[in-house]
């Protein structure tokens, strides 16, 4: 056992957790938050296979952090707008609105 | 067992237990406090793994800005009513995604890495200065964008 292979079981089962809450839930907030517990599944995942280039590797994931954080500020302004539009967070009333 | 290896698998079980509770406790207030949890237990594996500036990066920015963030707005918000579950489709593509990503990483072989990494600071930070400028500046012209757009949008609701 080496750690690469324990990253790579770690990240697969994030991956797979973040798959469940977000098909489990109806919760605009919930779904948020299983998809970050899949993005960072995914970082790990990443980390763990491709270590040829480290340098190159260490850009790439510092991108990705900033765009998701960006992508967090959008979706929960839009969290903030739905909610105060329609007082619930339940994404059942975007599907009745034919969004 | 290696001192590092312990740690790694310490923190991978850590991260699972986390995981699982940020997506299935009723309070999201609690589950957004776990994903800052989550967020620095993956910093620790990418420290452990080498990559010392992404761990840094991920707990300054992620879990500093963004996940402290989503904490703030569930605090302000509330539970937003009644939540909905539907744990048979959760476990179900659960299942499927973990089989794909298994048979896949197997399929395809894993490339053999040596770990922790060697990353050089000056290589890293002289590359994204030079070769890589556009990109940050574009990168830093979108974040800009994109936090006016939020405030845009969160007022305008």
């Amino acid at each position: 056992m080496s750690l690469q292979y324990v990253v790579l079981a770690t990240s697969i089962a994030l991956v797979a957790i973040g798959v469940y809450g977000l098909t489990s839930s109806n919760n605009l907030v919930r779904q948020l938050l299983s998809i970050e517990v899949l993005f960072n599944g995914v970082v790990l995942l990443v980390a763990a296979i491709a270590s040829a280039n480290p340098g190159m590797l260490t850009l790439l994931l510092v991108i990705l952090v900033s765009v998701v954080s960006g992508e967090v500020i959008i979706v929960m302004a839009l969290v903030i707008s739905m909610y105060r539009a329609s007082r619930t967070l339940s994404s059942d009333v975007l599907e009745e609105r034919g969004v | 067992m290696d001192v590092v290896l312990l740690l790694g698998v310490l923190v991978a079980i850590a991260s699972v237990i986390v995981a699982l509770l940020t997506v299935t406790l009723r309070d999201l207030v609690y589950s957004s406090s776990l994903l800052a949890v989550l967020g620095s237990l993956v910093a620790a594996f990418l420290a452990l793994l080498g990559y010392y500036i992404v761990a840094a990066f991920i707990v300054i920015v992620y879990v500093g800005a963004a996940v402290m963030f989503i904490v703030l707005t569930v605090s302000m918000l509330g539970g937003g009513g009644v939540e909905a579950r539907n744990n048979l489709r959760g476990v179900l593509a659960a299942s499927v995604t973990l089989v794909a990503f298994t048979v896949a990483l197997i399929t395809l072989g894993i490339p053999p890495g040596t770990f922790p990494v060697n990353v050089d600071v000056r290589v890293v930070s002289d590359s994204l200065l030079s070769d890589y400028a556009v990109a940050l500046v574009v990168l830093l012209v979108a974040l800009a964008a994109t936090v006016i757009e939020g405030i845009s949008v969160a007022r305008r609701g």
